[in-house]
């Protein structure tokens, strides 16, 4: 007798009549904590690079490198005891009077032409209090695509897309009635693997709207990769909504003088940033036409525009509260806010939108898959000259694939006098993309490194030693005709080279025992950094705090960062500084948290906030102290007259200087300090890691077993926040390179909709992490720091990759390279 | 992450919950709740009413000598404690690869056996030890062999208002092994396999019984395989010889982590192993 299946519903069978065992819990990932003893590698004090200035820390009067004395030290995260004691409040957890609860209603078809819902017995059910569909979202028609198409509306564009969303008084009534509506749509072609869908003739994923509002604007997405870029020219079907060419030199030139080549084709996933906080808004209506929103965000402007432009409001209706961020890698700049805040206006009460688990994989917007390919020629001397690269990015149902990102990187780390780099990113009826930790880069580094190893091997060298002889210096090309400031990718390798782990694969002493084969592997990875102007305030508060006011979120500890920045800068305690986040109606401008950018760009508005204030506050004690400015100095808690006894003639506490600003009668101005910087030359930074894996020769299995990340970061201006993110990077890039794929079948269904399927990497597969910081301090940034959040995820699974290869003498050319698809190159 | 509205009952002895169980013909028994619960929150199951079988004590009752008889509410952590049944080597490995701590700790050998899921660990160990499955209903007790209790993809032999009560594991005096390829993201057996293993004085395999679960749709004996390992020595060459054809007669699963012809191949491996394991 069917005992458990007398209770399942259609849907449960449907997935069982397909052969998938369906597990539908979620396991927790989390990473083993690490404490490696590092050893930061700091070059002396950088020579100002030619025309680049001198560096920062220097400009603005903050003494050299080695004098600091809270930068550079380990500093715990200011906001980790909430959040470890779940005491936190995110977007989700807020208490709003009259709030409505919202759940979407997500397509099963992949592509179809939506003719209705049928939403009666949805309505039917106790507490539901409205249906909408998109004609009920009070939406202008002026955002992006996706925006505009929160809820579908005549075409639907990929399995997961929202088609109605209910909203009712409680969580549970939202969801019975979600469940209760029904679509009303009739399939359409379902387009699905972006290398067919390029053909001129190949079926179209929207044939009834448009992915963007202009084409040739698409076609100018390669643009972003800047330089000596024009569109290639080939006849392709209008699925293709971007394309990019890179191009330097003479590429025949560059083979013919090469001795040697080696090529490789390459197919990458698509995969899911895998923060822990789903998807999350709260809507709230002011009753005069505007709204605020609580949201988990990663950038609190952006986010006010997209709300703005889709529903056509002036940007100053919207106020937009940034919330604790539960996790982002770049999948929170805007994606549920739009809908929440139509549908708060369409029912002009309070409403949140908090995705599950499934709904976050279903319709989020994860980084996208793809195939790249790519040949290198080298000479004998081990120089490399050429390079010829091809990139397609599936981008799904909406252009946002991060092709023209990957067409530079995979030109990016070494010096080729002769490149030519082909992208193309093509729409299908997949779920639309979004950024992910250096988008693109994962990718182009799995495909470039690979050969690089491959063309060491033809050679008969080292692969550092080979990497070395090609990596670029300041003054080089860049590939989009730029010239690389100073890096720090020489240093990096450099260290790997005389690293023990290294130094055991060129004794060539990796296990074997039976059936089980041991690797080590190296692999490169840059990212040239963002760039976007930042302001910052700070006031000295009645109780002697000095508080700093920006307009980021707290992100991966950046705030801990700009406390002790703050605190370098003025002589102040650490204690006596915080720094709050206000909302985008009167937050100091700042550019959304990612790129790794905000220490490089808020940091240094942050320092120059702290400048204005200090001055402020020695004006003020040298009034009261009948002293010279010049002859005082902050300590700690105080302003002290240099050299004088510890009396109170001599000196006054901080606390009393906020004192003699404020209240009735008061004789001296607030202190406030203000900051303002536009960063114009980017810091690149550069990562350079060695894996060691065992491979399972019978089963494929691979374990990473010890792993060691170089980085160029500038200053580590909180060697343990840096060392965190490094550490968390190199295990979402463990994810990337063996464990994670959201899988679509052929006909668009998502067959991996719950972490049950979809596989983050856990404790039990993370290795030790040795993290070892290089310090080639870049000239602008505060201190000299460069951005260390995207460096460390892109080298991980290029260096598995090459750790297999070096284990198996198998290339494995697919991520994630899962036990299955290594025992298949295994056997053949 | 709600599901269906339902209703609960918690009886004090099997006697209620089968009257609970006829009476209610879209009722369900609610053990440890960890595969259930997980579907109603996803609406793939939604119950009119639960019958709780916690608050019957003989349920979770476990007495050890020899062989062992396990009620069908004990948790994995409960008889993980019993040193006794380590001698039953391979539902002691399997259960110990059960999931996580949270999961041994509220998930039952019960609750496994009657959900049936075909990529669990348990049923596959039953099998091999040739456990016997009590269940008692409204016309009485019957027992029934693990052989014939899983039918299907999460079907067994059970009738709908019949309650699982208990399992027996003979004391054969086998000596047995499970070897697991655990999913990345779930941690359930993409292929699982156990065996045991009877030998005579002079080490010739009297009777072997080898199952695997996770391959396949339902827990399956892998019959080419433990003929070729009876009546040899099980040598090194022995065991070879019948990995080489555990996967013979299986009807194989794939799905998009590990398709039917590595399941195959993961079979033959871990055939290999846990055959070498209890050999040795
Ligand atoms: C995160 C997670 C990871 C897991 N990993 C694994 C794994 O690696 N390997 C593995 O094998 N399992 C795994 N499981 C499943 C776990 O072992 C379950 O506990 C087990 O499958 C079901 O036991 P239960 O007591 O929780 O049963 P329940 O969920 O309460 O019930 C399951 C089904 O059996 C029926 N039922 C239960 N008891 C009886 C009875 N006495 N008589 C009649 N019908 C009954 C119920 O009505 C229901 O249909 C995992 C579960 C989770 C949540």
């Amino acid at each position: 007798m069917l005992l458990s299946q007398r209770v399942l519903c259609k849907a449960a069978l449907a997935a069982q009549a397909r052969g998938y065992p369906a597990y539908w819990l979620c396991a927790v990932a989390c990473q083993r904590p690490k404490q490696p003893d590092t050893q930061p590698v700091v070059r002396g004090s950088a020579q100002p690079s030619s025309g680049q200035g001198y560096p920062c820390a220097e400009r603005e009067g903050m003494g050299s490198m080695g004098e600091t004395h809270v930068i550079g030290t380990r500093m715990p995260r200011a906001d980790a005891p909430a959040k470890l004691r779940g005491q936190e409040r995110f977007a989700g957890d807020l208490p709003v009077h009259g709030l409505l609860h919202a759940r979407p209603v997500l397509s099963l078809q992949a592509h179809a032409r939506l003719n209705g819902i049928d939403a009666s017995a949805a309505l039917a059910v106790p507490g539901v209090v409205a249906v909408l569909t998109a004609a009920d979202l009070p939406f202008s028609g002026g955002g992006p695509p996706r925006a505009n198409e929160s809820l579908a509306r005549t075409e639907i564009v990929y399995a997961g897309q929202p088609v109605a969303l209910v909203i009712a008084e409680s969580e549970a009534a939202a969801e019975e009635g979600a469940a209760l509506v029904e679509i009303l749509a009739d399939d359409l072609p379902v387009v699905i693997d972006p290398l067919a869908a390029m053909a001129p003739d190949a079926a179209l994923a929207r044939v009834l709207t448009k992915a963007s509002e202009d084409a040739t604007e698409a076609a100018m997405h390669g643009v972003a990769a800047g330089g000596v870029v024009d569109a290639p020219s080939e006849r392709l079907s209008a699925n293709v909504s971007g394309r990019t060419h890179l191009h330097m030199g003479d590429i025949a030139a560059g083979f013919a003088k090469a001795d040697v080549t080696a090529e490789g084709s390459f197919s990458t996933a698509w995969v899911h940033q895998g923060y822990i906080e789903p998807q999350t808004c709260v809507a709230i209506p002011n009753g005069m036409g505007g709204l605020t929103l609580h949201a988990s965000t990663q950038g609190l402007f952006r986010t006010r525009q997209l709300v703005a432009q889709t529903l056509g409001l002036p940007e100053d209706r919207i106020r937009i509260v940034a919330m604790p961020v539960g996790g982002g890698f770049g999948g929170k700049f805007g994606l549920v806010e739009p809908l929440t805040a139509g549908a708060a206006l369409a029912v002009g009460r309070p409403v949140r939108l908090a995705f599950t688990r499934s709904e976050d994989l279903l319709a989020s917007n994860p980084a996208s898959g793809g195939r790249i390919e790519v040949k290198i020629g080298a000479r004998r001397d081990g120089r490399v000259t050429a390079l010829q690269a091809r990139l397609v990015f599936d981008t799904g149902a909406y252009p946002n694939s991060p092709m023209a990102a990957a067409a530079f990187a995979v030109a990016g780390c070494y010096h080729f006098p002769n490149l030519d780099v082909r992208g193309y990113e093509v729409l299908t009826n997949r779920l639309g993309p979004g950024a992910y930790r250096a988008p693109g880069n994962p990718q182009a580094s799995f495909a470039v490194e690979a050969v690089m190893d491959d063309l060491a091997a033809q050679l008969s060298m080292d692969p550092i030693a080979f990497r070395l002889k090609n990596v670029p210096v300041e003054g080089d090309p860049r590939p989009d005709g730029k010239v690389w400031p100073v890096i720090g990718l020489q240093e990096c390798l450099q260290r790997l080279s005389t690293h023990p782990l290294w130094q055991k694969r060129c004794a060539g002493g990796t296990a074997t025992n039976g059936r089980y084969r041991e690797g080590i592997g190296v692999a490169v990875g840059g990212w040239r950094g963002g760039l976007e102007p930042a302001a910052a305030f700070c006031n000295l508060d009645p109780a002697g705090v000095l508080t700093i006011v920006v307009g980021a979120v707290d992100l991966s500890g950046t705030f801990t960062t700009f406390r002790m920045i703050a605190a370098e800068t003025l002589g102040i305690d650490y204690e006596l500084i915080r720094v709050v986040s206000a909302d985008s109606s009167n937050a100091p401008i700042a550019g959304g948290s990612g790129g790794s950018k905000i220490i490089y760009t808020v940091g240094q508005a942050v320092q120059r906030a702290a400048l204005d204030a200090k001055a402020q506050i020695l004006d003020l004690a040298s009034s009261v102290l009948e002293a010279a400015p010049e002859d005082l100095e902050i300590a700690g808690d105080r302003v002290r007259v240099k050299g004088m006894p510890s009396e109170p003639a001599y000196e006054i506490s901080i606390a009393r200087i906020a004192q003699l600003t404020i209240g009735l009668g008061a004789r001296y101005a607030p202190i406030s300090g203000r900051g303002t910087g536009a960063q114009t030359a980017n810091a690149p930074g550069f990562s350079a890691h060695l894996a060691r894996v065992g491979v399972d020769l019978d089963t494929g299995r691979v374990d990473v077993l010890e792993y060691v990340a170089t980085q160029d970061v500038g200053r580590a201006l909180n060697p343990a926040a840096v060392e965190g993110q490094i550490t968390g990077a190199v295990v979402q890039g463990i994810g990337w390179g063996l464990y994670e794929q959201i899988v679509h079948d052929d006909s668009g269904q998502v067959l991996s909709g719950s972490l049950m399927d979809y596989a983050l990497p856990k404790a039990d597969v993370v290795p030790p992490i040795e993290t070892v910081l290089v310090e080639v301090p870049s000239p602008d940034g505060p201190f000299g720091a460069r951005g260390v959040g995207e460096p460390p995820v892109i080298p991980v699974a290029a260096a598995i990759a090459n750790a297999i290869q070096n284990a198996t003498g198998v290339r494995p050319t697919a991520m994630p390279m899962t036990p299955e698809s290594l025992w298949r190159a295994l056997v053949k | 992450m709600y599901p269906a509205a339902f209703d609960y009952a918690k009886p004090a002895t099997v006697a209620e919950a089968v009257s609970l169980l006829s009476a209610n013909p879209d009722a369900k028994i609610l053990n440890g709740g960890h595969s259930l619960l997980p579907a109603m929150k996803l609406r793939l199951a939604q119950p009119a009413m639960l019958v709780d079988i916690g608050g019957i004590s003989e349920l979770k009752q476990v007495s050890v000598n020899g062989g062992a008889t396990i009620g069908a509410a004990a948790t994995y952590d409960d008889l993980l404690k019993h040193d006794g049944l380590k001698a039953h080597t391979a539902l002691y490995e399997a259960m110990s690869k059960v999931g996580d701590v949270q999961v041994r700790n509220r998930g039952t050998v019960g609750g496994s056996a009657a959900h049936a899921d075909p990529a669990a660990d348990i049923p596959a160990a039953l099998i091999a030890l040739g456990a016997e499955l009590v269940a008692v209903g409204p016309n009485g007790t019957r027992t029934i062999a693990a052989d014939d209790f899983f039918v299907d993809i999460l079907t067994t032999a059970l009738e709908p208002d019949e309650v699982l009560t208990e399992i027996r594991i003979p004391a054969s005096g086998a000596s047995s092994a499970y070897e697991k390829f655990a999913h990345p993201a779930s941690g359930y057996a993409v292929c699982g396999v156990a065996v045991a293993l009877e030998r005579d004085g002079e080490g010739t395999v009297t009777n072997a019984r080898i199952a695997v679960t996770g391959s396949v749709y339902k827990a399956t004996r892998c019959s080419a395989a433990e003929a070729a390992i009876t009546g040899t020595k099980a040598t090194a060459a022995d065991i070879e010889a019948a990995a080489a054809v555990a996967a013979d007669g299986l009807e194989l699963a794939g799905d998009h982590y590990a398709s039917a012809e590595y399941r195959g191949h993961l079979t033959k491996v871990l055939t290999k192993r846990a055959l070498t394991r209890a050999a040795g």
